[in-house]
């Protein structure tokens, strides 16, 4: 789906089905240098069962146009005004580190337009090593490939793929080193304003961790957690990028917390 | 460092794909020698079909061991993924007309395998895919002849028979800046003397029947997806445009860096049934887990053999990739460009066949790539029936011998090959 939001074009993956408002809707966003190519083994589950899915590319990302944010609060507003232009009052958000925070900022910009948040390898905040920042200001290629050794857990460093023939770390590389990854990095270095936010939530949060994460420790999202007032799941074994290495357990996790949202959300 | 991991080379060619805990703890990689794979449910298939997780549901389409080897392959070409097939030329094929429909046009190298060229001159013509030959190496004629309906440009990384290099990072530079990805067969190379994907090619093919193999003991091909080029640049709508028979996807959107070889798996796979075997993909595994130590190997005797031929009585020529002193060669090929060599014999169309028939260590045969030393004289077989005038036109001389060298003790491939040359001095009389 391709809508305009600001006078630049908006590229919406949709998990393989026509988009439909009526449904209850998850709201997928990605991390740093990423696009809707990081949900591409969850979206299409939700959109297959009940439920409408959208995985905008965010500004300046992949297949969208336009600047890429130069600040995670510039992220709020705009979501807003996406949902609105797609004719969505509310969603469950899900969003993947950097996408975390995007989901923190449309919290405080509408917060009615929560049904409820994930928190998928991320934390609070995301503090990021001034050298990978100037790194990907110079050459977006190298930080890339940083961000992905770093990035991936040793599942996928052996090159386990769960689609046949497929290499995840060598796919996300090539995604983010096209990606505006310094100004990513540059805008999760310099938010602070996550744990405010996360102090107001009044909707149903969970939050799904990865054991082996060096990109947004465990620690840290453990702490989240505790400042949620969650237990959250902990994937054991997987590395930052959760959803790309580890779709499946991702996926069960964060269908076990929606559905259970929608269940409570009916009975209501 | 790969793109695919932080590990080597080596290391990923003993690993990539498969760890021992997946499947009883076995240290080799398992051969599913199955054609299915039972559902755990009917909510399970269903997310098989639409694509909502992966998996295998039919061996023609996907297996566990041959993915294992796809992934490895992938990893070691520095792609994005990669799909086997029962053969090198079923391998191009797929990329032929996975890229290509009637009224499309290739650019080729004219220095290409005979039977690739067959494909291309006569088989694709019939269906309406028209192909230019050029000098790959000339950047003026591969520029003119790259026309709006291009869909491809195709070369060999070093050439068969001609064991000309191909100078990737100018193809590829001409090719890419007129919207039109380069498919590189670099079966002569192998990933461990040269990535054509770290030189600006988009799709990589192979004949892993040859070195990656290694062993001569099965047939396969293999194809890696760059994830290096836009789809997205309008000339190619069926990376684009919804393809019906799958769920309407759009491979491009939807796959990015891995669309190529996505839309192999969902129609080529399906429609040729060219899918390798199990159990030649686990024989191929082996010859993977060495390729390294072989190749270095392979080409360490080469170079020996090499200067050793250009000393001796009865050679009247040797010819190398390396002899090509342009330095995009020693650029592409740090490690040396591959253990395929020509000579000529004294004695002509009659000393070749003579030195053949001497040699006994080596086999004569139409293979490379084996552990062993192989020999052709395409004089006497392959191009027998055809004049020295004919043969010339084909760039192939009568009193050429090909030789892809192996790996046994030099010293043994040195006195073999000293037989055959004197057999063909006694017939050049």
């Amino acid at each position: 789906m391709e809508l305009t939001i600001n006078n630049a074009p908006v590229y919406v993956a949709t998990g393989g089905k026509d988009f439909n408002p009526k449904l209850p809707t998850v709201l997928f966003l990605h991390g740093s240098g990423g696009d809707h190519r990081t949900w591409a083994l969850q979206t299409r589950w939700f959109a297959y069962h009940g439920y409408s899915v959208l995985a905008p590319d965010l500004p300046g990302h992949s297949l969208s146009g336009g600047e890429a944010f130069t600040s995670i609060e510039q992220s709020g507003p705009w979501l807003s005004d996406f949902m609105e232009a797609v004719g969505v009052k509310s969603a469950h958000v899900v969003g993947h580190s950097q996408g975390f925070l995007s989901a923190l900022e449309l919290a405080r910009t509408a917060p009615e337009k929560l049904m409820s948040i994930t928190a998928i390898g991320t934390a609070a905040a995301i503090p990021v090593n001034q050298a990978l920042i100037d790194t990907a200001k110079a050459n977006s290629d190298k930080a890339a490939q940083m961000m992905c050794n770093w990035g991936f857990g040793p599942d996928a460093h052996l090159g386990n793929s769960s689609v046949p023939g497929m290499q995840p770390i060598a796919i996300s590389r090539a995604i983010m080193s096209r990606n505006p990854l310094a100004a990513d990095l540059q805008a999760c270095a310099d938010y602070k304003g996550g744990a405010d936010v996360v102090a107001s939530l009044s909707v149903p949060a969970h939050c799904i961790l990865a054991s082996a994460d060096k990109m947004t420790p465990v620690k840290a999202g453990m702490a989240l957690a505790e400042s949620l007032g969650v237990t959250p799941t902990i994937i054991k074994g997987y590395g930052h990028m959760l959803p790309l290495e580890a779709p499946k357990q991702t996926l069960t996790a964060l269908r076990a917390f929606i559905e259970m949202v929608q269940t409570k959300r009916a009975a209501a | 460092m790969t793109k695919s991991s932080y590990f080597k080379p080596a290391t990923i060619a003993l690993h990539t794909g498969y760890t021992p805990e997946s499947d009883h703890g076995a240290r080799a990689v398992p051969i599913y020698q199955t054609t299915s794979y039972a559902f755990d449910s009917v909510e399970g298939a269903s997310s098989l079909f639409n694509v909502e997780q992966g998996g295998h549901i039919y061996s023609r389409i996907s297996n566990p061991t041959v993915a294992v080897l796809e992934q490895r392959l992938a990893a070691l070409e520095g792609g994005t993924g990669a799909i086997c097939t029962a053969s090198g030329m079923s391998a191009l094929f797929a990329t032929f007309i996975t890229l290509c429909s009637a009224g499309d046009h290739i650019v080729s190298s004219e220095q290409i395998y005979g039977s690739t060229a067959t494909t291309l001159r006569y088989t694709l013509k019939r269906f309406g895919i028209t192909t230019d030959f050029v000098d790959i190496n000339d950047p003026k004629a591969l520029k003119a002849a790259i026309k709006p309906n291009t869909k491809l440009v195709f070369c060999e990384s070093i050439s068969n028979p001609g064991m000309q290099v191909s100078n990737l990072p100018e193809i590829s530079k001409i090719a890419n800046e007129a919207g039109v990805p380069v498919v590189v067969d670099a079966t002569f190379a192998t990933p461990a003397l040269n990535r054509p994907i770290e030189h600006g090619a988009n799709i990589v093919v192979h004949s892993i029947t040859k070195w990656i193999g290694g062993h001569g003991a099965a047939i396969g091909g293999c194809i890696v997806d760059g994830g290096n080029f836009n789809w997205g640049n309008g000339k190619f709508p069926e990376m684009t445009e919804p393809y019906a028979p799958f769920h309407g996807m759009k491979f491009w959107e939807e796959f990015g860096p891995t669309a190529f070889v996505m839309k192999i798996r969902s129609e080529a796979m399906r429609d040729l049934g060219a899918a390798l075997s199990p159990h030649n993909a686990f024989l191929i595994l082996q010859g993977v887990e060495t390729l390294n130590l072989r190749m270095q190997k392979h080409v360490s005797n080469t170079a020996t053999l090499r200067d050793w031929l250009a000393q001796q009585d009865g050679v009247t020529w040797v010819r190398h990739p390396e002899d090509d002193a342009k330095p995009f060669v020693a650029e592409m090929f740090p490690d040396g460009a591959g253990s395929m060599l020509c000579f000529g014999v004294a004695g002509g169309r009659e000393g070749g066949a003579a030195f053949i028939k001497t040699v006994s260590l080596a086999s004569h045969l139409a293979n490379v790539g084996d552990s062993r030393t192989l020999v052709l004289h395409p004089g006497s077989t392959t191009h027998s029936r055809l004049t020295k005038t004919d043969m010339e036109a084909a760039g192939i001389n009568e009193d050429l011998i090909r030789v892809s060298v192996g790996l046994e003790d030099i010293k043994d491939i040195q006195a073999d090959f000293a037989k055959g040359l004197k057999a063909a001095i006694r017939a050049a009389g």
